[in-house]
């Protein structure tokens, strides 16, 4: 599988000075634009050179990609969702987009759907360990690290430390599991996330080993994303080279060692919530959603939820209207309906203004939905959610019948 | 000639509002529809701490270890708010809540809740502060240091009878206690009131005695302390800060001749008005003349039926806003506005938050936005060269010339969303976070205890009309519905307005949940449909003011005299019955 595996970095220098690991993907999505293989890409950049402020921009002009230049961890942005919403989903428009673990899966979910038109969309996938909320990053540079965060030009996840490094080039780096603990740090979501490099997308882009080098380590993961590869290095926008056994295994390490502390969070969120009998674990969530005032911000951010007529607005008749807090039909009903499909994207939680932990609760459920049919969301748009697959001959196998007491 | 205003225009446009109305028509006769929700907060607490804005930050509001919800529904009616309670929760802070009704915020937020009986607040606030006393909880350094007058309010104090004040709040007396000591013995501990405080008769009471419950108890000057007013509309603050007022000109400087030769100065012109204008009502009442921008007195002000008689009998009512109101209805001419999302400008919100509105698509039609409007006629009166704005930021800079604590604000330092928070006096200064850290801007810098004496509410229960009536607000409507009401998805979840009622009165009356009730008061009767429910005291009715066809101000209509001319919307008498 050696021949799929590459270093890069940008020829230009430019390019390869402004990027966060020699500007691969940034010169990729020049290429792809100026070479009209694309009609736009879809990338993130800092709004007034605030890197608290990363808004998802449609470029068109290839000079204009630069802009979009190196990573930023405080920019939780809602690709798939976009795209579907904004970018009447790709139908009519050939794109490229960079996006975390996340946001592929979650275009992919669209894209089952006939929501999203996978032919148009080139997926660059790039590694991920987690993302910050701006407000809680800016917080945390100036309580924890004492910093101004205007004077910060950079942010790193590596070894369990948040790296930040300053406009004189210094760093200054602070235990990450000690910054959680304190509230600060990922989100919770991400601190869950078992999905750090994005194999799902047409190329998943990251500098796990890269052994330090300015370089992107490149895993090519299908025939779309080997195209824009041969033809990036055959007209030299892009310089490659082969890793070593020992880049290949630092990768493998750097990923294991980061599903390893997600699993650790993942049993810290989930434990508790798990050994709760039933009716603890509704009293459990009750308490939280009696706080909910209905605002259907959740329901709006979720990529997965898309319907044009919503089971729980009011004109439908099943959750009645003028109520705070909302019938349980409210939250439950949704969850019903996006469980088996939840990336754990996170935006949910990000929107609710009565900080309900709605992804503690829409996660777990998918992992054990997960777990009972085999099925993962998110990885390839060939495969249904089981909800829509179920046979009636399935439903009528004893060990399924979920009022039978345990 | 009168104009009322509201806080949902802009700075911008508030600003070229009241330099029109001084400058070409010369008079000081212009209000704000914010008469009807914190005309009472400015006398009370410029008397007390020497201004009238909110004292800490609403993100500080995280840090403090007690809150005391002085009456909003924080949860319907500032869900952002409430958020920063959930966060001071999370970290171990008590929450009172004060409310006549059991709220959705008493039900998720409140430690300890109390039941009030209406308009009886500045009593319970006046037993907090004699027990606080008793029990040696006041703060003497903060008292010695940064206050004067403690002595003759512990005269009052010490003349009140608690059991007296249990009765008359019908708030037990160990409850009323445990509420003084936790709230005493905070490090930090920030006031939150709303309406439910102001929109009182004796709306200046209520709020003088909430100042003094934070001097003595040191509670102002630190982050997540205070006592902090909230607001009603979006520019809620922004809007006193312009001046479109009848006692000031802005920046909060009071008319008078000196104010006006200022003016005269900066504006470069002559002859501004330097008498005290006319109120809200007194313009709807006695004007020949009306212009309205952005209220819509038919459904906010008291005593609708007086209020339309009033109206119908003007010789020219101007209505300038988004859509068309009851009131615009009534209109001789109606000139239509630019909403918040079609024009750039800025807002202030409640806690001094200089933000940036920013301009997202064009207006329909015709519409533009209200500080164009007003250049357009200044033109066409012959004032051109005092109204040759371009566009927001040239306002902008006019007003920071005028309203020293915008001084240091620009356009450009606005790019970020957190915007700024005045007092900014210079353009490298970061704003200002908490108020009073040093010292109160009264004349000799002190904080000054006043005496609230407890009044009873403008107009009591009879045979006749033996119920309480009050409104308030719910999550999906805002005020009198002009925008929720025609959008769908909020409108669609509550279509119409109810009358809560509890459910021993219920019984009484045979009323059931979902019956046609008619509400009738001295001023006036509606019809609606009746909600029985645990959640609301014996002897009490609600009903949300959003809904036109069953409008509350049908029924409500006494009004406090001056400084604050608030009407009584919170308390007044009412009987129902089944239809």
């Amino acid at each position: 599988m050696k021949d799929n595996l590459y270093l890069s970095w940008s020829s230009d220098d430019k390019i390869r000075e402004m990027g966060e690991s020699g500007g691969a993907v940034t010169a990729l999505l020049k290429f792809a634009l100026e070479m009209k293989l694309v009609d736009a890409v879809l990338a993130v950049k800092k709004r007034n050179g605030n890197r608290y402020d990363g808004v998802l921009s449609l470029i068109t002009d290839p000079d204009e990609v630069v802009e979009s230049a190196g990573s930023l961890h405080f920019a939780p942005v809602n690709v798939a969702k976009e795209i579907h919403k904004y970018l009447d989903g790709a139908k009519n428009l050939k794109i490229a987009v960079t996006c975390k673990p996340c946001d592929c899966r979650a275009i992919i979910e669209l894209a089952k759907r006939g929501q999203i038109n996978m032919a148009n969309v080139i997926l660059i996938g790039l590694n991920c360990t987690g993302t910050v909320l701006p407000v809680v990053a800016e917080k945390m540079i100036k309580d924890e690290y004492h910093v101004n965060p205007e004077d910060v030009v950079g942010e790193d996840l590596d070894n369990g430390k948040l790296i930040i490094t300053l406009a004189d080039g210094t760093r200054k780096e602070k235990n990450l599991e000690e910054l959680e603990e304190k509230g600060y740090g990922r989100r919770e979501n991400c601190r869950r996330c078992v999905f750090n490099i994005p194999r799902m997308a047409d190329l998943a882009c990251g500098k796990w080993g890269t052994k330090g080098k300015k370089a992107t380590f490149i895993e090519i993961c299908s025939q779309r994303g080997s195209e824009l590869i041969e033809k990036a290095i055959e007209t030299g926008a892009l310089i490659v080279e082969t890793p070593d056994e020992e880049a290949i295994e630092e990768r493998e390490e750097k990923d294991r060692q980061a599903v390893e502390l997600a699993q650790t969070w993942e049993q810290r969120d989930f434990d508790e919530l798990r050994r709760l009998p039933y009716m603890d674990r509704l009293k459990y969530w009750l308490r939280y959603f009696n706080r909910c005032i209905k605002c259907f911000g959740c329901r709006d951010v979720c990529p997965i939820c898309y319907c044009k007529d919503c089971y729980l607005e009011p004109e439908r008749g099943f959750v009645q209207g003028g109520q705070t807090p909302p019938h349980m039909m409210f939250p439950l009903v949704r969850l019903a309906h996006v469980a088996d499909s939840c990336v754990n994207c996170g935006q949910c939680e990000d929107a609710c203004p009565m900080e309900i932990p709605l992804t503690r609760l829409y996660h777990m459920l998918n992992t054990e939905l997960s777990s009972i049919f085999g099925y993962v969301p998110g990885m390839d748009v060939s495969e249904y959610p089981p909800l829509t697959t179920v046979t009636d001959e399935e439903l009528h196998i004893e060990e399924v019948n979920v009022f039978r007491k345990n | 000639m009168g104009f009322i205003n509201s806080a949902k225009c802009s700075n911008e446009d508030l600003y070229v509002i009241q330099k029109f109305i001084r400058v070409v028509q010369k008079t000081n006769n212009m209000d704000n529809a914010s008469r009807f929700c914190h005309s009472p907060t400015v006398p009370a607490l410029l008397s007390t701490v020497g201004s009238g804005v909110m004292t800490t930050s609403t993100t500080s509001i995280e840090q403090a270890d007690c809150i005391f919800v002085a009456g909003p529904n924080l949860q319907e009616t500032y869900p952002i708010i409430a958020r920063r309670v959930i966060r001071a929760k999370r970290k171990g802070a008590r929450v009172i809540v004060v409310d006549p009704r059991r709220t959705v915020t008493v039900k998720s937020l409140a430690d300890s809740y109390l039941q009030i009986y209406p308009a009886t607040d500045n009593a319970l606030i006046n037993g907090m502060m004699r027990i606080i006393i008793d029990e040696g909880l006041e703060d003497k350094e903060f008292i010695e240091k940064r206050t004067k007058g403690l002595d003759e309010l512990k005269d009052y104090l010490m003349t009140l009878d608690l059991n007296e004040i249990e009765r008359i709040t019908n708030i037990p007396l160990n409850v009323i206690k445990e509420a003084a000591i936790t709230y005493a013995t905070a490090k930090n501990a920030c006031i939150l009131y709303n309406s439910g405080i102001a929109q009182h008769g004796a709306g200046i009471e209520n709020i003088k005695a909430l100042a003094d419950l934070a001097l003595l108890t040191g509670n102002y000057g630190r982050p997540g302390a205070g006592v902090n007013p909230l607001r009603g509309h979006a520019n809620g603050e922004g809007f006193g800060d312009m001046g479109p007022l009848p006692v000031f000109y802005p920046g909060f400087q009071s008319v008078n001749e000196e104010t006006a030769k200022r003016f005269e100065e900066i504006w470069g012109v002559k002859d501004l008005p330097s008498q005290p204008g006319m109120t809200y009502m007194d313009m709807v009442e006695k004007c020949k003349v009306l212009y309205i921008v952005g209220a819509n007195p038919m459904l906010a002000a008291p005593d609708t039926n007086r209020v339309r008689k009033a109206l119908e009998e003007k010789d020219l009512l101007v209505v300038q806003d988004i859509f068309m109101t009851e009131t615009a209805e009534m209109a001789n001419i109606v000139l239509p506005a630019a909403t918040f999302m079609e024009k750039d400008g800025t807002i202030t919100g409640v806690d001094r938050r200089v933000q940036r509105i920013n301009k997202a698509i064009q207006p329909p039609g015709d519409a533009k936005p209200d500080w164009v409007i007003f250049c357009e006629l200044a033109r066409i009166m012959g004032y051109e060269e005092k109204f040759s704005f371009d566009s927001p930021v040239q306002i902008f800079e006019e007003i920071r010339k005028c309203v020293p604590q915008y001084r240091g604000i620009t356009y450009k330092r606005l790019k970020s969303p957190s915007g700024i928070q005045w007092p900014c006096p210079t353009e490298d200064h970061p704003g200002t976070e908490v108020m009073f850290v040093e010292n109160f801007p009264t004349p000799d810098g002190l904080g000054q205890f006043q005496i609230a004496e407890y009044k009873p509410p403008l107009e009591l229960p009879d045979d006749t009309y033996p119920y309480i009536f009050t409104n308030g607000r719910v999550v999906f409507h805002f005020h009198t519905g002009t925008m929720t009401r025609r959008t769908k998805r909020l409108n669609n979840e509550l279509t119409h307005g109810f009358a809560e009622i509890s459910r021993e009165d219920a019984r009484e009356l045979a009323i059931e949940d979902g019956d046609q009730v008619l509400l009738k008061s001295r001023r006036g009767e509606i019809k609606t449909i009746a909600r029985v429910t645990h959640d609301i005291r014996k002897g009490l009715i609600f009903m949300p003011w959003h809904f036109s066809e069953c409008a509350p101000n049908v029924l409500t209509g006494p009004t406090a005299g001056p400084p604050s001319k608030m009407p009584e919307f919170k308390f007044c008498a009412v009987s129902i019955e089944k239809v």
